[in-house]
């Protein structure tokens, strides 16, 4: 596993977990303007997978983007102030916490449900062309499996071999839509077949299989095997965003028993087996705390984009002196 | 200087801008193989490879995407669409994706990507293909709409819109591939955002896109017959609109008429009539008239269809009436 303890693993999703708290906090306060989407539970497919990337691969998100971005590699200030659309954030404020992109860390997400599938086939096929061993990593929820961008760009991979792995995180749930109901198979992994692709399915809690899995699909599509398409089962503790009403889909007993197994407690549980003091664990809060306050403190001080900045790159004007907005 | 046809002309500035960038290439269904559906890029495949010439499954909505990560990886793609009407399962690409990530990025992202495609009635394909959907592009910030209507255009039009390092919508008719016209040897461009006075005139202005602009010349050629001088103005993009060729026109001419295959109803031609409103209100000796095809889906049949989009005729009619000419002819539409 790279040489990466469980300890660090544990460490970085407790960090994430902190930091969505603390982005919960910032929207009850009206910080953070658009609907937040909470990643509670799902840390394990951020650190395993898009924690295992290499600095110049390039990775692509969705509507729930900011722990991949930060376990990808953008900075937790460039995704905070994003979400609080600030000029500091990945797109200078202009995104929000749904699509912005980071270019200097190869990141880019999107808000519509799907759409970053198609793109990745383009990524990967320009690394191909261009002769490199860089990957691209897509990273999805179970909805996306069913739109037709899923499928167009599933046979498009697979049918140009292109170094993209497609990770879906199926957490469950499409909004409001629990994926029994409304995905026709019991794994996401197997609409693989229909693509001749291996059928990969794992546990998504756990960030040591994710982290292993992810190591070997990478490896093995630098090599020039890929595409691939692997299912990460995990569980969206929180609502689809902060406040959704939650009893129309899903009792609280279910989640106080998904609790359970949640990456965090089955990370810690796994590491006081092996030896680990539960001290030595919860020391890790008070680093991760203070660095937290410190963000906080700094990102509402940051300064939001004038107009002139808003409208400035709408495109790139065909005449010298032309303003960007017609 | 030879005569080629608007297809060969595309094909020229294809291989022009191919054999100048390796990163230039060309993605769609059926591209390689067939060479296009009206021959554009035929022997291509065999000069370029499959590397620049590339055949993609019927999966629109992958090849816009496609377009998209490929510009952002470096390369400048031509993603063709090989009937406008299938260009609606590429929109969230086109709209969400290729036309927002260089305002997302602050300016650090380029989409150096030309979406290619073919619209407009005139070969009997019914409603589902035969559309013209330029309007929808019009509207969306961030996106270049661009309409050829000659062989000499599309070439150098073609030509700037692969080096644009903007996404550009690039919408040819169908009907136009096997107009003939000489184009020169030598390498030339023509500027996106730059209209082109088609003819010179007088008396009035008419402003016309794509397959609109034959008519209008014929329109004119026979209104010169019965001393009425036109103007017509072509201009190529749609937008950025080149308001200065326009309004210089019709301050001269006080008399405008617009004419799109496009129904009027929300419209670009509502659009360029609002800038000669805006810009040559005092100049107006009436207001802009236009003249565009019936709201309604493009009827199936020998004929019918020709009886639903504006023509040479029902221009002149157009004009006639603008000018307070008596009549030589029933107006259709």
């Amino acid at each position: 596993m790279s040489g990466v303890s469980l300890k660090n693993l544990y460490e970085e999703m407790l960090l994430l977990r902190r930091f969505d708290k603390l982005s919960m906090r910032l929207k009850m306060k009206d910080l953070i303007y658009s609907g937040y989407h909470p990643t509670e539970g799902q840390e394990a497919v951020a650190v395993g997978f898009c924690g295992a990337l290499r600095d110049d691969d390039v990775l692509l998100s969705t509507h729930r983007p900011h722990i991949h971005a930060v376990a990808g590699g953008c900075t937790m200030e460039a995704v905070l102030t994003e979400m609080m659309g600030r000029t500091t954030g990945c797109s200078g404020g202009l995104g929000g916490g749904m699509q912005y992109v980071d270019p200097e860390h190869n990141f880019y997400c999107g808000s519509v449900v799907g759409s970053n599938l198609p793109i990745a086939t383009g990524v990967a096929m320009a690394m191909k062309q261009q002769g490199s061993d860089r990957v691209c990593m897509c990273m999805f929820g179970d909805g996306a499996s069913n739109t037709g961008s899923f499928h167009e760009a599933l046979n498009l991979a697979a049918i140009w071999k292109l170094p993209v792995i497609f990770v879906c995180e199926n957490n469950g749930f499409a909004e409001a839509m629990p994926v029994e109901e409304f995905v026709a198979c019991k794994r996401i992994s197997s609409r693989s077949r229909a693509y001749d692709l291996e059928e990969i399915s794992i546990d998504g809690n756990d960030v040591e299989a994710c982290r292993a899995t992810a190591d070997d699909l990478i490896e093995r599509t630098r090599k020039g095997e890929g595409p691939f398409l692997v299912e990460a089962v995990t569980y969206r503790i929180r609502g689809h965003y902060v406040g959704d009403p939650e009893k129309t889909y899903r009792t609280k007993d279910e989640v106080a028993e998904k609790k359970q197994e949640e990456p965090l407690v089955r990370a810690r549980e796994r590491l006081l087996e092996q030896g680990t003091d539960a001290a030595e664990l919860d020391a890790l809060e008070g680093p991760i705390k203070e660095r937290l306050d410190a963000l906080s403190e700094w990102a509402v001080e940051q300064p939001f984009p004038t107009l002139e900045q808003a409208i400035d790159n709408v495109y790139i004007p065909l005449t010298e002196g032309e303003v960007a907005c017609r | 200087m030879p005569v080629i046809t608007f297809g060969e002309a595309i094909k020229q500035a294809y291989r022009e801008e191919m054999q100048r960038d390796k990163n230039v290439f060309l993605m769609g269904e059926d591209v390689g193989r067939w060479g296009s559906l009206y021959r554009s890029s035929t022997g291509l495949l065999e000069e370029f490879g499959s590397e620049q010439i590339k055949d993609a499954p019927i999966s629109e909505a992958a090849i816009a995407g496609c377009g998209v990560g490929s510009a952002l990886m470096g390369m400048r793609p031509i993603v063709e669409f090989m009937y406008i009407d299938f260009i609606s399962i590429a929109m969230d690409q086109i709209v969400n994706h290729a036309a927002k990530w260089h305002q997302l990025s602050n300016g650090k992202i380029k989409l150096p990507m030309v979406i290619k495609t073919q619209g407009g009635a005139g070969r009997r394909n019914s409603s589902q293909h035969s559309q013209s959907l330029e309007n929808w592009f019009v509207n969306v910030p961030g996106l270049i709409t661009v309409m050829p209507s000659t062989p000499y255009d599309v070439k150098g039009l073609l030509k700037s819109a692969i080096r644009n390092d903007n996404p550009v919508v690039f919408i040819e008719h169908k009907c136009l591939y096997f107009d003939k016209q000489e184009v020169p040897e030598e390498e030339y461009l023509i500027p996106l955002g730059k209209a082109d006075v088609k003819r010179t005139g007088d008396n009035v202005t008419i402003i016309a896109t794509s397959w609109m602009v034959s008519f209008a010349l014929q329109a004119a050629e026979t209104l010169a017959d019965e001393g009425i001088s036109c103007e017509v103005i072509d201009p190529r993009t749609l937008w950025p609109l080149d308001k200065e060729t326009i309004i210089q026109s019709v301050k001269k001419t006080g008399l405008c008429l617009v004419v799109t295959e496009a129904p009027a109803e929300g419209g670009w031609s509502g659009e360029a009539s609002s800038v000669v409103h805006e810009h040559c209100f005092s100049e107006l000796k009436k207001p802009v008239k236009r003249h565009c095809s019936i709201r309604t889906g493009i009827p199936y049949g020998a004929t019918l269809e020709r009886e639903v989009i504006p023509g040479a005729e029902s221009i002149a009619g157009a004009v006639r009436e603008l000018t307070n000419a008596p009549s030589s002819s029933p107006l259709t539409p």
